[in-house]
Order: C-alpha cells, then structure tokens, then sequence
C-alpha cells in the first residue's frame, strides 16, 4: 500500500518538475513512511512514497524494465498465480513483488491484464518506448486516483492534497459539482467537488500520450459474468463460504502481521471467523466503542471476541475525541463529510499502528453486495405496496423497516412513515432505485446555500446524468440489482471506501483489505435469485444462514445497527458550539467563503445553543458536518509540507533522459 | 390572510426545520419539498396535539391531512370541529 503521482507535461523542465514530485509526494507521505522514489524521462515524472507489506527488501519503486517503468498503490492478491502463470509463459522475474507481476503481465496481456488482477489497486505505467502513460484502478475504486489538468500539464496522485504545491494552483469548489455531493455524498462519474479534478472511475483504464488523453475504457462492469447459477440454496450457500473463505485467505498474504477490525456485526464477525479457520495464531482484533451507550455495540464485540479468544485492543471514543479530531479527518478526506463516523476509524488505525500493524481485513462493502441496506428493503416493501395498495400487511411491513429506532415505537408514527413513503410510488423504480429517497432527504441542505449561488435542484436533470453512467445490462436487472449498482457506483466508492476507508487507514499507514470485495464473490452473488440475499425483510439472509453456526446466535440475529458515531452532540457537548466550529461558522468566515447563507446557519446553531435534546433526526446531524467540512476546505491553507522527504529513505532515483 | 392555525404552523416549520416561508410552497408536500424528511413529521403532530389539543391517531397520517401546510391547516380545523374523531 502506498502513494503515487505523476506528471505529464509537453513543456518539460528538469529541475522544476523533479523538486515538484518530490513536493507532491510529501503531501501523501502518510501512505508511504517506509521509503519513497522518483522516475523522471522527458515530458514525464512518477513518484512513489511506500508502504513496505509484501517483499520488504526489494520491491521498491517506481520500478523500471527495459521497456516499462511502473508507480503502483495497492495489491494484486493473486500474484502468486500470475506468477506461476508468465513464468510457465517464459516470463523471468527478479522481485517476489507484486508490482514486478503487474509489469510482466501488461507484457504479456497488454490492457487484458487488468481483467486477471484479484486486488485493490492505481497505477501509472509508463511505456518508455511508446512514450505513453497507461493508468488504471481496481473493479470497486478501492484505491483512489485523481488527475488534474493545469495548464497544459495532467497531474495524477493518490490523493487531492498532492495537488496542492502545484506552483500557480489553488483548488477551487465547482458548486454545481458540491450541491451533487451533497445529494448523493458523492459526485457522480469521475467528477470531483472541485474543478478540473477527476477521480478515475473504478473498473477503467485510461492511456495518455504526450498529447493528453487518448484513450477511455471500462474494463469491468459489474454482472458482466454469466457463472452458473448454484442447484439450490443449501449449494448457493456452500459456494458463498467457499468463495469468502478463498477470498480472506489471499487477502491474508502479507509479510507482516495482519489484525481484523470488529464491528459487533455480523460481516466483521464473519471475517475474523475465517480468519481463525485460515491462521491458527492468535489473531489480534481492533473495535471501536462509544461512551454514548446510543453508538456503542461493545457488548456483541466480547461475545465474537470470547470465541475467537482474539488479542483484543478497544479503542473508548467520547464527544470530545470526535470534536477534536473532525478537522483532521476533513484534511485527509479533502471532500466534505456528512457525518463523523470517519472519525473512530480515523483513531483507531493510530492505535492498529501503534500495536505494530500495517495491514487490517474488515467486513467491509457486504452491505451492498449481499444487500444489507434498509435501501434494499425500503425499495421491496414500496414494490409491494404499490402492487398491492389496499393490503392490510402494510403497516406490519412498516414496522420491520425500522425495528431499531425507538421514537417509531409509539404505532401513530407507522402512519407517518406510511405517508412518507407514499411520496416515492411514483419514482422508486426509476434508474435512481434507491437514490430518489437519499436525494429526498438530503436536498434539504439546498437551503443553506447563499442564494448568490444560485444551487438548482433539477431532478430531471439528476436522473438524465444518473442514466449516462448505466451499463448496458441495467435494464435486464431487478430493481434490487440495480440499488445494489448505485449502492456500489456512490456511497460505497466515493464515501465508504474513500473517506470513511482508504483516507482513515491511509493517514496512519494503515492497509484495509475487504474479503467481500473480492470479484469472485461479487459476481456469483449478483446473479443468485434475490431471496437468497433477502428473504422476505430479512436483509443478506444467505449470509446469515452460511455462518448460523459459526458466529454467536445474538450476532447472527440482532438487528442492522448502522455504524454511526456522534454527530450534532459532539459539536455541542458543552452546551454551546465549540471554539473552532464557532470560527468556521462566524459570520465573517460565512461572508468571506460566500457558499452558505449566513441567517439560516446562524438560525440553526441558535436553536440548539438553546437546548440540544436527546433525539436527533438525520438531517441535523448531517448538516452541521456538511457546514463545518465544507467551511473547513475553504479556510485551510493549502497542504505544502515545509519539511521535505528525508533523504535516507530515497530508494530510488532514475534519470531516464535520451 | 392568513388563519391563526396557519402562523402557527409556519412559525412552528421556519423555526424548527430552518426555513424562511418563501423557502417553500405551502400547497404542496413538504417532504417533496425536502423541507422535512419522516423525523420531521413526527415532530409536526407532536406539535399539534401540544398547541392545538388535538389527538392525532395512526389513521390521520394521511397525505390529505399531513401533504401541505394548507392541507394541515384544514385537518387541524376538522379535528378542532370534530368532523374527524
């Protein structure tokens, strides 16, 4: 795992763009501490700062052949099998590195080679010959890739911040682009919230010549396989555990240790059961806990714990902790944020660091592939309903939505949600599926831009740009397939596994790897009738089943409870905003930034100056974090590290010049 | 001009849910609208029973009742009335 940046640029100076990668790369050392490099040919640069996990002694980079010469971020998991595979094709290798496999398979397979790859990863390949530079990242977006056009030159890097010593650069909000984030929480396709940044959509390569871009191309949508469909449910279960299982058992190749975080839910739990079938050492755990009892679900982490009989480490995180360290995260995301739960993730990889981890699996993205989201059950009980108007099971349906939430205990508040949901009969099954409610709820923050903004909110619009980025078989799809499509195209990719994943690893050197994101799994699983994965309301019900008998009975059968941290109450924790949130949301700082309206934000923290009660709704909760992570990237100085890279980690240093 | 139950309300929706009164239209639904989202409705008949000493039950949450400030307008007058028990 590490950081990478590149340069492509006509108007190439020597000496200028080598100290500039070197700037950039100093930004992102946090991916890297172990060691970093530069590449440097006529119109091009690569860096790279590393994270040493698989071949610790040699491996490093960028690493060059005669006619290649790479910068990769990520891992290929199956690099033993390619391996075995272009060697028996007459390949020769020099490294045990999984970076060597990637150069060596693009020799043999050209741009197919992307297809063979099990892993998470960006990189950029440079043709040394061709004089062309070939980028690509994994299926899911798991590891992230930006570029940015300024003037005449394209920049590339792991993260927005690498930007930043960019001499005559400044990000700038695009605010039609921060509106969209702000109703999806995310930007649709490769758009970025900021102007002339792309993020590289996952699944695609792109090539570049010394022109530019030259070409654009998707090499994985998901469903695109045809597997055979298990005989039943009984071998469609069967198929799951031994495809999870092959999946946790590459991702545990590592030449250093590897922990499991611990939810208290079931996907976690799953994992670190594997993993204790896969590896007979003692396996080291990591979970968060809350001293708000609300968040805290402690008590389902020591039953999985007790069975494992894990090394467990628990990290406690109160109000104070979230409030403290939200503006650090905001600088790791550069995006705005919607809720704070990035911020115990954030926390807890110092602490997996500190223990003297780099690499952790987590129970990541089986919400989406094997539909775990109250947005799966949400769309099934409106498909129900509007099927059957009149029956008289509605209200027991209801009821199932929702059994966590308390304030829906009082049985008038079912006539509510009813209502509430009456209002997408007419849209739930568009190309938006679920995404018309998440709109729904959060077009709300539409009110607190400045008016001089002039922020539209054009739901024909939003589902016109929604439908250019469907592939070709969404309509062959049921409308659970397809949430689970935007499901995975926004709030997984650009939310989950960026700032709320890679970001809040990354900042402390910290490797997450996700057994469910594995494509094997993802393929199978997408194809199996749906109520394997629901049955009735019962969300990822194969999964359940699968491991009935492998994880604590109060695990398996509890509740989904989302992982959530404080929001609204750590801001307010005594009794007025804090010191800091008060400055990003000062009236001076409001007018000086123009993007918000400065009565109604000052209505908002008015209200709760007076009383911040018990219950919060989503919506407060999510516009005091939008508020203050959108004031803080405007109010930060640009990410220029005064120290540079230590001198004694350079590994590499190559001058490729004619 | 507008009834007392209509200030009411809107003082009760601008305040609680940050809007200004041109925000939004008061003839259609505020969830469409995205003023409020289902938390929001919960605390609109809370409110109601508390300032109008109504009683609202599950058979009340009804669009017709519950879609518009003027639609919520008229049931609280219905309820005050006892047209609808």
């Amino acid at each position: 795992m590490c950081g990478i940046a590149g340069i492509l640029n006509k108007a190439f100076s020597a000496s200028t763009d080598t100290r500039l990668i070197e700037r950039m790369l100093a930004t992102i050392e946090h991916r890297g501490p172990d060691g970093w490099g530069t590449y440097s040919s006529d119109g091009i640069h690569l860096g790279h700062v590393r994270l040493s996990i698989v071949d610790l002694s040699g491996g490093h980079q960028p690493m060059m052949t005669d006619k290649y010469v790479i910068s990769f971020n990520g891992e290929v998991y199956n690099h033993i099998e390619l391996r075995a595979e272009l060697e028996s094709l007459g390949a020769t290798f020099h490294t045990t590195c999984d970076t060597e496999v990637i150069i060596k398979a693009y020799e043999q397979w050209g741009m197919d080679a992307v297809k063979k790859f099990n892993g998470q990863f960006a990189f950029l390949l440079w043709d040394r010959q061709e004089k062309r530079l070939i980028i690509a990242r994994d299926r899911y977006a798991i590891r992230p890739l930006y570029v940015l056009n300024h003037q005449g030159a394209i920049y590339f890097a792991s993260e927005i911040k690498a930007f930043d010593p960019i001499p005559g650069y400044r990000r700038e909000l695009d605010m039609d682009n921060l509106f969209e984030h702000a109703l999806f929480w995310n930007t649709l396709a490769d758009k970025t919230v900021y102007k002339n940044i792309r993020s590289v959509p996952g699944g695609t390569y792109e090539i570049y010549s010394t022109d530019g871009l030259s070409v654009q191309e998707r090499y994985y949508s998901l469903g695109e396989s045809t597997p055979d469909l298990p005989a039943n449910f009984n071998a469609a279960c069967a198929e799951l555990r031994e495809t999870l299982k092959d999946a946790t058992r590459l991702r545990l190749r590592s030449d250093v240790p590897v922990g499991a975080y611990l939810s208290g839910g079931i996907d976690s739990s799953v994992i670190t059961h594997l993993v204790s079938q896969i590896n007979r050492e003692r396996l080291q755990t990591f979970s968060v806990a809350f001293e708000d009892d609300d968040f805290d679900e402690s008590s389902y982490q020591q039953d999985m714990i007790r069975q494992l009989s894990s090394e467990h480490y628990e990290l406690k995180i109160s109000y104070k902790m979230v409030e403290e360290n939200f503006y650090n995260v905001i600088h790791h995301t550069d995006r705005p944020l919607f809720r704070t739960a990035p911020v115990p993730l954030y926390l807890l990889s110092d602490a997996v660091r500190k223990a003297g981890f780099k690499v952790v699996l987590t129970g990541e993205a089986s919400d989406e592939v094997l539909w775990g989201y109250d947005s799966y059950k949400e769309l099934k009980l409106l498909q129900f309903w509007a099927k059957h108007p009149e029956s008289k099971l509605r209200p027991q349906l209801i009821k199932r939505l929702y059994p966590h939430l308390k304030h829906f205990n009082d049985p008038r508040q079912f006539g509510l949600m009813r209502m509430y949901y009456e209002g997408f009969l007419d849209s739930y099954d568009n190309e938006m599926a679920s995404l018309n409610i998440r709109v729904s709820n959060n077009s709300i923050l539409k009110n607190y831009f400045n008016r001089d903004r002039k922020v539209v909110l054009d739901k024909e619009k939003l589902l016109a740009d929604v439908k250019e980025t469907l592939p070709k078989d969404y309509y062959d799809w049921s409308l659970l397939q397809r949430n689970q499509y935007m499901e995975m195209r926004t709030l997984l990719s650009g939310y989950l596994l960026s700032s709320q994943g890679d970001r809040m690893s990354m900042a402390h050197s910290v490797e997450g790897r996700y057994p469910f994101l594995d494509h094997r799994l993802i393929e199978q699983s997408f194809h199996y009738p749906a109520a394997y994965k629901m049955h009735v309301l019962s969300q990822k019900h194969i999964l359940r089943e699968t491991f009935r008998k492998d994880i604590p009975a109060s695990i398996i059968d509890r509740p989904k409870l989302p992982y959530m941290a404080p929001d609204l109450k750590s801001f307010f924790a005594g009794g007025t905003l804090s010191e800091r949130a008060s400055d990003l949301l000062s009236e001076k700082k409001l007018k000086d930034y123009g993007v918000f309206d400065s009565t109604m934000v000052n209505r908002f923290i008015s209200k709760y100056e007076r009383n911040v009660p018990e219950k919060l709704g989503y919506r407060d909760n999510m516009l005091i974090c939008f508020l203050l992570s959108t004031q803080y990237l405007l109010d930060a100085p640009p990410t220029i590290k005064v120290s540079p890279l230590s001198p004694e980690l350079r590994t590499v240093t190559i001058a490729d010049h004619v | 001009m507008a009834s007392d139950i209509q200030e009411a309300l809107l003082d009760f929706v601008c305040n609680s849910f940050f809007v200004q009164r041109d925000d939004f239209d008061h003839s259609d639904s505020l969830i469409d609208q995205g003023v409020i989202d289902s938390f929001g409705l919960v605390e609109i008949a809370a409110f109601m029973e508390k300032k109008f000493g109504i009683k609202v039950t599950e058979n009340d949450m009804i669009r017709e009742y519950f879609g518009s400030i003027h639609k919520m307008e008229r049931f609280i007058e219905l309820k005050m009335s006892g047209e609808i028990k």
